[in-house]
């Protein structure tokens, strides 16, 4: 059974974190520059088929195709996250089937390439696009105590 | 002073440190140090720094330096629960201080820092920072903040490949994965490390940066500058000791100078854990010199490569955003 004195010290610290504090521990500099590649000006909503998963370094990216209003055809590239934490969840290049409906919120390049980043990658449903996979989605158990 | 005076001095400041090698305890009375066949402590195997302790103590828990069980458990828990609460929105915290600038970064899947808090002693930590006590990085001095100005100016100018950093160029790691000193991020914490009786290799899975520490060796010529330094190390009873100096202006931890000096104890704590305690030295940078100590725990391998120049789409979208934003301003 907990103290008196201990269940304090976890209602100060239940305290401080729903105050909002911010607890991530994070690098002085992040590995791109994320503001420097992408504009929060031109946010893009694309619906459509995936036709190719890159799954290479630094980050992977998936090809998605998007079907225009005329009919036409338009390729997008998404850009998602490393290769290694991928293949450490399960997650291979075949784990997304060509041809598998998504949803992508993201930003545009600040190029104007047809290339955005895959803030939100999702499936019509709503369901989060690798969290349905096989062997994806829990952080993997080999992580020592 | 030529390089055998300043090796000798970095032997006997070594000297010095080596009456503070870490006493951890080890987990279990029945555990030995396993041994390579010269009878040092193996640290082959990989490794993992993964973890949600901050390098320097959140305000939040100033003059507080450990948790309960209880207490990391509440804090473990909101940080997982700000990280679902933030996955996928534009409005994003989170991949704001990781640079986002609005964007909100990917999803949290593809984030791999871990789960827990650092846990040395059988205790979990609030920050590496151990020394000064606050958990905090010592103040930067003047001539550091003139230095820092100049390089931050120069991070924001996009003319060519060689004003952006180095690990946006994809040479190095980011935010000192690979160090010296090592310290975590948000994805790829993994580690390698192969043992001979004269050398140490730590290979390094962020940019797939490999280390040679040099043992029982002097210091090359100052002349000889090397972007992970110049490491060399000996075993202080069963810890391994890595004393790094002859860095270059490039890779700048955290804005030091070329004069960093940089000091590592690994010493096997347990069946799946190393120690790792670091002391960071330049006068010219920090007001004071400070130390880091957090575990490398032990992990399925296998280290993946990560040759970030394969795809590196980034470099391109960045500097040709930069050319349209210039063509753009000339029209108007």
């Amino acid at each position: 059974m907990m103290a008196n004195g201990e269940i304090m010290k976890i209602k100060h610290i239940a305290a401080i974190v729903s105050a909002g504090a911010m607890l991530w521990a994070v690098p002085a500099w992040a590995h791109h520059a994320f503001a420097a590649e992408f504009d929060a000006k031109k946010p893009v909503h694309l619906e459509g088929v995936v036709s190719k998963v890159e799954l290479i370094n630094p980050h992977s990216w998936i090809h998605v195709d998007v079907k225009n209003a005329d009919g036409s055809m338009t390729s997008w590239m998404v850009e998602a996250g490393s290769p290694n934490v991928l293949l450490r969840r399960g997650f291979t290049k075949t784990t997304i089937a060509p041809g598998t409906p998504v949803v992508v919120e993201g930003f545009q390049s600040k190029d104007g390439s047809l290339r955005a980043n895959g803030r939100d990658i999702t499936l019509p449903n709503g369901q989060k696009l690798f969290l349905g996979s096989q062997g994806t989605g829990a952080p993997y158990d080999e992580k020592g105590k | 002073m030529n390089y055998r005076t300043i090796s000798a001095l970095a032997l006997a400041f070594t000297g010095f440190l080596a009456a503070q090698t870490p006493t951890a305890k080890t987990s279990s009375k029945n555990w030995t140090v396993p041994r390579t066949p010269d009878g040092k402590p193996d640290l082959q195997g990989v490794w993992t720094n993964a973890t949600l302790t901050p390098l320097e103590r959140p305000a939040a828990v100033n003059g507080k330096a450990t948790f309960t069980d209880a207490e990391a458990a509440v804090w473990e828990k909101k940080s997982k629960d700000d990280e679902a609460k933030y996955d996928g929105k534009a409005d994003n915290p989170i991949a704001d201080s990781l640079g986002s600038g609005g964007t909100g970064g990917y999803n949290a899947l593809f984030v791999d820092h871990g789960t827990e808090l650092a846990r040395v002693d059988g205790v979990k930590r609030t920050s590496l920072i151990i020394d000064p006590p606050d958990g905090k990085v010592p103040p930067i001095t003047q001539e550091a903040k003139a230095r820092n100005a100049q390089m931050m100016r120069s991070m924001s100018r996009f003319d060519s490949v060689k004003d952006r950093p180095l690990g946006e160029r994809c040479l190095t790691s980011f935010g000192s994965s690979s160090g010296p000193p090592m310290l975590p991020v948000l994805y790829n914490n993994n580690y390698e490390i192969v043992q001979t009786p004269e050398n140490i290799v730590i290979l390094v899975e962020m940019v797939h940066d490999a280390r040679i520490v040099r043992m029982n060796a002097t210091h090359a010529p100052t002349s000889v500058r090397q972007w992970f330094g110049d490491s060399i190390g000996h075993w202080e009873g069963d810890t391994l000791v890595v004393d790094t100096t002859n860095f270059t202006d490039k890779t700048r931890f955290r804005g030091a100078s070329e004069n960093l000096h940089v000091i590592e104890r690994f010493t096997r704590v347990d069946a799946k854990t190393i120690l790792y305690r670091v002391t960071i030295d330049d006068s010219s940078t920090f007001a004071k010199s400070w130390t880091i100590e957090y575990p490398f725990v032990a992990t399925k391998g296998p280290i993946y490569e990560y040759a970030c120049h394969e795809g590196n789409y980034a470099m391109s979208d960045i500097l040709g955003g930069a050319r349209k934003a210039e063509a753009e301003k000339e029209k108007k």
